[in-house]
């Protein structure tokens, strides 16, 4: 119920935006990166970000986690301007085997976010059971990350960004390297996750049906420089479904629209 | 153990017991003169002798007291200094090119300047055994930190970890196998320039042991010292190599 009052807001614009990029503007290297990018993302929103490869998008989540500061213009997390990353904001990696520590087991991976987070040895074996049990990997504790398959990993790392207690989860092409079963049963267990905690996410990806089927908006990129084309709200009901909801004539309508918006950025 | 380790193990085994044969059969044949070349019989003899009147446990011990401290604080100030070089790309750059001068000077260049000013002394084996061991293991170290995977450092932002947090948790883990293979290269130059040292210095150990039995032409007992000596540079490289194994069982698992 929690959640769909957040919904509302986010619907009718009511609450003051957790990120907000304010005219943004990216230099890096001599290049415009982002250019007068400006965005609010509500508390509780599931933004998508779509865009050609090399458009920023990338680079636009790594603005919102505070990695990169803006040559103008500012990013503002709850009304307070980012100067640095922060625990509040979770970062889940494209690239999960070079994020997750080989050193650790699935366990120990977890649990640098709660030692980082200052709970006590004696609290975390407990938190650290659970948030496996969350993700799907409760008999794989004590594995390292080389002996899990890929979508393990991404759900350890999720299970590390998740420890963090985040309000904010910023995922960068999340499913990407992963096979089409284990993407759409990720795709899947993320919304549960988010609909139980009430996060913010602002989810980057390639695969349009994925954004209209994970988000409450889809944003498309214009490339060289980095900049929003296109800003679609999806009115789809929820939960969501694998087969009905991209069966659905409003999935298949935004569809046509994102495909039709790529296609011309590509020209 | 599969049948072809087995097999090479035996075969090495073979080899070592002809070796030793054949070293008896020098002697027997007395082709060298007895009194440079004892058999195994009489270096074997001079090691039980050496044992039981308790002379070669305390140079064993000696040795083994100036290799420990040369190397222990070799590695102490390798990994301190290699972590701050290799932690800083802008160190790395500064400092890189007097590293290069430095490290192929051959520490026994070292050794003279190290007896003027500190004299015949422990101190002075202490110094000349770890500078000559901190080389492999500061070099390692830098090249280990260098190589952290720089994703790691941005999850430990976003986790906002301490300073200290990132360089126990993230960095010195990660280039552990980096630093460990050069504590072990450290090993062997730290018994080698322990010998030097006691040789030189008069040091009491088995270098010391070693040249006062050949002045005095007792080859078995020089055999003896010898034969103790390869014995320590095995055994200590092979404790080094079950503890690299116990320690980085998470890259046997990568494998
Ligand atoms: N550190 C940097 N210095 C200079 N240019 C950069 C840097 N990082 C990214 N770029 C450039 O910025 C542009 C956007 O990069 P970004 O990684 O954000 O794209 P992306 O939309 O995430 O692409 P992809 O879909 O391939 O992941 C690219 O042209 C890239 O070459
Ligand atoms: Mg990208």
């Amino acid at each position: 119920m929690a959640s769909a009052a957040k919904r509302l807001e986010v619907l009718s614009g009511a609450a003051t935006p957790q990120i907000a990029f304010d005219g943004v503007t990216l230099v890096l290297g001599g290049k415009t990166i982002i250019e007068n990018l400006s965005l609010g993302v509500q508390p509780g929103e599931f933004l998508c970000i779509v865009g050609a490869s090399g458009c920023g998008k990338t680079t636009a989540l790594r603005l919102a986690a505070g990695l990169y500061q803006p040559t103008s213009g500012k990013v503002n997390f709850d009304g307070q301007p980012m100067r640095e990353p922060r625990r509040e904001i979770a970062i889940v990696f494209q690239d999960y085997g070079k994020a997750l520590l080989p050193w650790r087991t699935a366990a120990g991976n977890v649990s640098l976010a709660l030692e980082a987070g200052g709970m006590t040895s004696a609290e975390r074996p407990a938190r650290i059971e659970e948030l496996l049990r969350t993700v799907g990997l409760p008999d794989h504790a004590s594995k390292y990350p080389s002996e899990m398959s890929g979508g393990m990993q991404q759900r350890l790392q999720i299970a590390r960004c998740l420890a963090q207690e985040p309000k904010t989860l910023l995922m960068d092409e999340p499913f990407g390297a992963l096979d089409a079963m284990t993407r759409q049963g990720l795709q899947d267990e993320v919304l549960s996750l988010v609909a139980a905690s009430g996060a913010t996410v602002i989810f980057v990806t390639h695969d349009l049906d994925e954004a209209i089927y994970l988000g409450d908006r889809v944003i498309g990129l214009l490339p060289h420089p980095g900049r929003i084309g296109i800003e679609l709200p999806v009115n789809l009901p929820r939960p969501r479904d694998q087969l009905s909801t991209r069966e659905h004539p409003e999935f298949l309508r935004l569809r046509r629209q994102l495909f039709d918006f790529i296609k011309a950025t590509e020209q | 153990m599969n049948r072809a380790a087995l097999l090479w193990r035996v075969a090495s085994f073979a080899v070592a017991a002809g070796f030793v044969a054949l070293w008896q059969l020098i002697a027997n044949l007395k082709l060298v003169s007895p009194v440079f070349l004892p058999g195994p019989d009489r270096a074997w003899a001079s090691l039980v002798r050496g044992f039981s009147s308790g002379d070669l446990w305390s140079k064993l011990a000696g040795t083994l007291e100036h290799m420990a401290y040369g190397w222990l604080a070799a590695s102490i100030a390798g990994i301190a200094i290699g972590a701050i070089i290799g932690s800083s790309r802008r160190m790395r750059t500064y400092v890189a090119p007097s590293l290069e001068f430095l490290r192929p000077l051959p520490v026994s260049a070292i050794i003279p300047v190290a007896i003027a000013m500190l004299g015949l002394t422990q101190a002075m084996a202490l110094f000349v055994i770890a500078f000559g061991a901190i080389w492999p293991i500061m070099l390692a170290t830098i090249h280990g930190f260098a190589a952290v995977e720089p994703r790691l450092y941005e999850v430990a932002r976003s986790l906002q970890m301490s300073r200290l947090a990132v360089i126990f948790k993230i960095a010195l883990p990660s280039a552990s196998p980096d630093i460990l293979a050069g504590m072990r290269l450290s090993l062997t130059v730290a018994l080698i320039l322990s010998v030097v040292c006691e040789i030189l210095a008069g040091l009491d150990g088995l270098g010391h042991w070693v040249l006062l039995s050949a002045r005095a032409f007792r080859s078995a007992d020089l055999f003896a010292g010898v034969i103790l000596l390869g014995v320590t540079g095995y055994v200590t490289s092979v404790a080094m190599s079950l503890a690299e194994h116990r320690l980085l069982a998470w890259q046997a698992a990568q494998r």
